[in-house]
């Protein structure tokens, strides 16, 4: 399990994270919705070991980081047996997208071409830009490649922050597939995400967060049957949106 | 007496002379290059400690021109010290310094504004350090740096001829000296410049080249 618990977080005086608690379980998948500025890729980010909390302890299996770290403890960075796909991608620019997938197999001395490369390039429809470079390609592609280049990593737990932002419904169909698929093989999965349906559909846990707190967690029913006002107006506003 | 009769009477004179040249540039570029590139690391590294003093120096030495720089330090310096050194190593030296510092500057600021998000991509990638510093950084500096450093050597080379004078018999001082004897100001200059145009223009153009082919539009939009 990957967990963090009573986070807080702060950025220039400015507290971000007020005590936050989440759990992401192998083999299941956990939909963080939220305004803009709730905390969603702090939190993420903390849980990717990437960002450090002010307070409070991160816990990957069975090892827990209690924070503030004391002088003697280092982290042992979990990559890539916790992966993340950032909504800004972050592929390497002098790369083709192929490339982009295939340099972190390469690196671990992998088949930089095994079934599996293949397999997400026939389901996600990739083979006819996969030579292009991230510059050249649409942000659909990219988010493709970047979602396919976390997928080879084979991670335990795969963190998503809002990677069907730009793709048609076909593809959010395919992704929402594949996640149900991957957390059937006993991925744990977190994804943050603006899409309800897909949060509906796809997650076995579904956690509201704003202004730096979990106000309310569940089942996908509480997209449904919101109990928390302030859910209520986000669900509302989203839906007018969509 | 055309342009290809004074190569051919004097093509000693003007070999001689290109030796010399090329020995300054191989020098300045070398030692340039390695000691700059390693400057800016350190530039970068340490910004306090090293960072800012190489600012100032290149600051200061982007307002001083080449041939005032070479003068001083070839007539009042060696003077102040009694001392007297051999105008190809002072001019060798004078370039040279110039030439660390710029270098310095480029790869100084290439590594300070190196986008971190890359590197974190590579992180969760599971990428080691080292893999990260030799897939991802190193290329993507290298892309960006590389323009402006062969830019830059290009004008070290141009720099050279200010050699002729402090009395260094690199090329430029031949052909004055042929000149001075054959009086053909228009063949011996065109010919003088149709020679660095041979050898510097490859180089603008690789420089040219190097910037169109890698030094694309990195954003994704």
């Amino acid at each position: 399990m990957l967990k963090a618990d009573n986070i807080t977080k702060s950025f220039d005086q400015t507290k971000i994270l007020h005590g936050v608690s989440l759990s992401v379980e192998k083999g299941k998948i956990c939909a963080l919705i939220g305004p803009s500025g709730s905390g969603k890729t702090t939190l993420l980010k903390i849980l990717a070991f990437l960002e450090q909390p002010d307070s409070g302890s991160v816990s990957i299996d069975d090892l827990t980081y209690q924070f503030p770290l004391p002088n003697s403890q280092k982290i042992q960075p979990p990559w890539p047996k916790v992966t993340v796909v950032f909504q800004q991608l972050f592929l390497w620019p002098h790369l083709t997208l192929l490339q982009n997938m295939t340099l972190p197999l390469t690196t671990r001395g992998l088949d930089n071409s095994p079934p599996r490369l293949k397999e997400l390039m026939d389901l996600f429809a990739m083979n006819d830009f996969v030579y292009r470079y991230p510059n050249q390609a649409s942000l659909g592609q990219r988010q493709r490649a970047a979602l396919v280049r976390a997928l080879l990593l084979e991670p335990e737990y795969l963190l998503l922050d809002e990677i069907t932002s730009s793709l048609d419904i076909e593809q959010t169909a395919i992704i929402l597939s594949q996640l149900k698929k991957l957390s059937g093989q006993g991925i744990g999965i977190l994804t943050i995400t603006h899409l309800l349906q897909f949060a509906h559909d796809a997650a076995d846990k579904v956690i509201f967060m704003t202004s730096g707190e979990i106000l309310e967690e569940g089942g996908a029913n509480i997209l449904t049957n919101p109990k928390h006002e302030r859910l209520s107006q986000f669900l509302s506003v989203l839906k007018t949106v969509s | 007496m055309n342009v290809f009769d004074i190569l051919v009477k004097y093509q000693q004179a003007f070999a001689d002379g290109l030796i010399v040249t090329f020995q300054m540039c191989l020098i300045i570029w070398k030692a340039g290059i390695i000691f700059g590139a390693l400057l800016g690391i350190a530039a970068a590294r340490w910004p306090l400690i090293l960072g800012i003093p190489a600012r100032l120096i290149s600051f200061i030495l982007s307002g001083m021109p080449i041939l005032v720089f070479l003068f001083w330090l070839h007539y009042p310096l060696q003077s102040l010290l009694g001392i007297v050194v051999d105008p190809f190593i002072t001019a060798v030296v004078t370039i040279t310094i110039i030439n660390i510092f710029a270098v310095s500057e480029i790869v100084r600021i290439a590594l300070i504004d190196f986008p971190s998000q890359y590197i974190v991509a590579a992180k969760v990638c599971g990428l080691s350090a080292f893999h990260t510093v030799l897939y991802i950084q190193l290329p993507i500096i290298l892309r960006q740096t590389l323009p402006g450093l062969l830019m830059i050597q290009v004008g070290m080379l141009h720099a050279t001829l200010f050699a002729s004078l402090i009395s260094v018999n690199e090329i430029f001082r031949v052909s004055q000296q042929i000149n001075s004897v054959v009086y053909k100001p228009v063949e011996i200059y065109t010919a003088l410049g149709i020679l660095f145009l041979a050898i510097c223009l490859p180089m603008n153009g690789l420089a040219l080249w190097l910037r169109q082919q890698y030094t694309r539009d990195y954003s994704e939009r």
